[in-house]
């Protein structure tokens, strides 16, 4: 599923709802689909047709929100078109970031023991992986690091846990996640972080972005 | 200065603007009002109307004016609508001075009102915008629904332009039309074609972020495609729960989601969606695009 050499095939154009057009580099995740809509969502950002007013990236699509008063439908996926088939500039080096984690969290042991490591263990492996932000969404700066190794693959919770507290460091299906506001979640709770990617009185509110390096360091 | 005392409130009564919009990557759905037009029409009353208003819900709300004049405008839905204990018409433009008291009640239909004001609420925008965020907690008063005995102040009366009354389009009744979603080729031909033959009924569980759907001929009785990557999501969407539920997301949702997602209501239709009450009936008629952007046109 999580095969990093297959190329993704031709992204799918299709219209979600009236005002929106999506642009889906794959029906299921991938590092290279999302490596794709990372870079297209990037592009789009200096070269936007007439008529979009936002740009959403997702961890394997692009969401263009249009006005149609300002833009048709047929008109926009033919702009896309031709930015797609155009080659990509090169995309700039990435921004670096480490986030401090206290490896505390109420499912630590349970998903060491289900890798068969030790609390210690685990924390090493986690904190040495070079990870990428995947793409922000569900909750105001909820962000999604992947990917780790198949060696540390747990799948989610079958249950969902009452709201979590900001700053909760989150893990499943080979990902990392940081919650900035308190929510419920399925994801295994591993830690806790003082950093709050989200600060709604600062612009741009979220520190994060897509595409960038993140790593994360255990603090005893 | 002029300030609104707030007597009464019902449940998710909240400061809304036209919405937050450009915050969808850092995980912020547009909020705004749920029904655009009448914010809008209420606004049209008064000429010319401070960028934030207030959306009450089935529930009215009750309050005092002070500290000066105030014009307000009130529109969407029906209500019952009395000043200092006259009855009203709905919608009306009123003048209001200093002590007067306003009832908003309970009416005969929609679950959504608006109240919009000759001036600007004194309420510090965050990112951009007045809009409440229910959920997250962002926006209009502390980032929650208002209550009894809260204080908003307004600044300076705007500039009046002579109102340019559009009068709300009378409602169609009919079903509601939408377009087929994003993972509508998920889904049989043959559920497919009784999604859009079957009547729903929209169910009491409706806030801002959505509204499920009772679903008595058990449309959705079969087993769907779980563990579908995350998208975004927009409002209208109908996505289904794993239990078969189906819930219509709205304008405090989630920016992505992994639910199937069969189909989505179309823009000039959703203001008419998010006034049905709990208990009515409702149909979905899938049309093109084409037609969905001629009906935007229209309203």
């Amino acid at each position: 599923m999580l095969d990093p050499a297959r190329p993704p095939s031709p992204p799918l154009l299709q219209p979600l709802g009236d005002r929106g057009l999506i642009v889906r580099f794959a029906s299921e995740l991938s590092d290279a689909a999302n490596r794709a809509a990372i870079g297209f969502a990037a592009r789009l950002r200096t070269e936007a047709p007439q008529g979009v007013v936002e740009v959403q990236p997702s961890l394997v699509s692009v969401l263009l929100h249009y006005d149609p008063r300002r833009i048709g439908y047929e008109r926009l996926a033919g702009e896309i078109r031709l930015l797609l088939a155009a080659d990509a500039s090169e995309m700039s080096a990435p921004a670096q970031h480490v986030v401090p984690v206290v490896f505390d969290g109420p499912d630590l042991d349970e998903v060491a023991a289900v890798l068969s490591l030790s609390r210690e263990g685990f924390i090493q492996r986690h904190c040495e992986a070079p990870l990428r932000v995947l793409t922000t969404g569900f909750a105001p700066g909820f962000v999604y690091c992947g990917f780790h190794g198949e060696e540390l693959a747990v799948p989610r919770r079958t249950a969902v846990r009452p709201p979590v507290p900001a700053g909760s460091i989150l893990f499943a299906a080979r990902q990392t996640a940081i919650a900035s506001t308190p929510i419920p979640t399925g994801w295994h709770v591993i830690g806790h972080t003082g950093f709050r990617n989200f600060q709604p009185d600062s612009d741009p509110p979220t520190v994060l972005r897509e595409g960038d390096a993140i790593r994360f360091e255990a603090l005893s | 200065m002029t300030e609104l005392v707030i007597e009464r409130a019902g449940p998710l009564c909240t400061v809304q603007d036209a919405g937050r919009f450009g915050a969808l990557r850092h995980g912020v759905s547009a909020s705004g009002p749920m029904d655009r037009a009448a914010f809008e029409w209420a606004a049209s009353l008064l000429g010319r109307a401070g960028s934030a208003g207030i959306e009450f819900t089935m529930a009215g709300l009750d309050f005092v004016v002070g500290g000066g004049e105030l014009a307000v405008a009130v529109e969407g839905g029906r209500f019952g609508l009395e000043v200092n204990g006259a009855p009203h018409p709905w919608p009306s433009r009123l003048l209001l001075k200093e002590g007067d008291r306003v009832r908003i009640t309970p009416g005969p239909a929609g679950n959504y009102g608006y109240l919009r004001f000759d001036r600007e609420m004194s309420l510090a925008p965050v990112m951009g915008s007045r809009a409440t965020n229910s959920i997250v907690g962002l926006g209009g008063l502390e980032g929650r629904a208002l209550r009894k005995g809260d204080r908003l102040a307004f600044g300076p009366p705007l500039d009046q332009e002579a109102a340019t009354v559009t009068t709300a389009a009378t409602p169609t009744d009919g079903p509601i039309r939408v377009l087929w979603g994003l993972h509508a080729e998920l889904f049989p031909a043959a559920l497919r074609e009784r999604f859009a033959t079957t009547e729903f009924v929209v169910s009491t569980r409706l806030d801002r972020m959505g509204a499920r759907l009772q679903d008595p001929d058990r449309v959705f009785d079969t087993t769907l495609p779980l563990a579908l990557v995350s998208d975004a999501i927009v409002p209208g969407d109908i996505q289904i729960l794993g239990d078969g539920t189906p819930i219509v997301l709205l304008r405090d949702h989630q920016p992505i989601g992994g639910y199937p997602r069969i189909a989505t209501i179309a823009g000039a239709d959703l203001d008419r969606f998010v006034q049905l009450r709990p208990g009515a009936r409702v149909r979905f008629e899938p049309v093109t695009l084409a037609r969905a952007h001629a009906m935007l046109g229209q309203s």
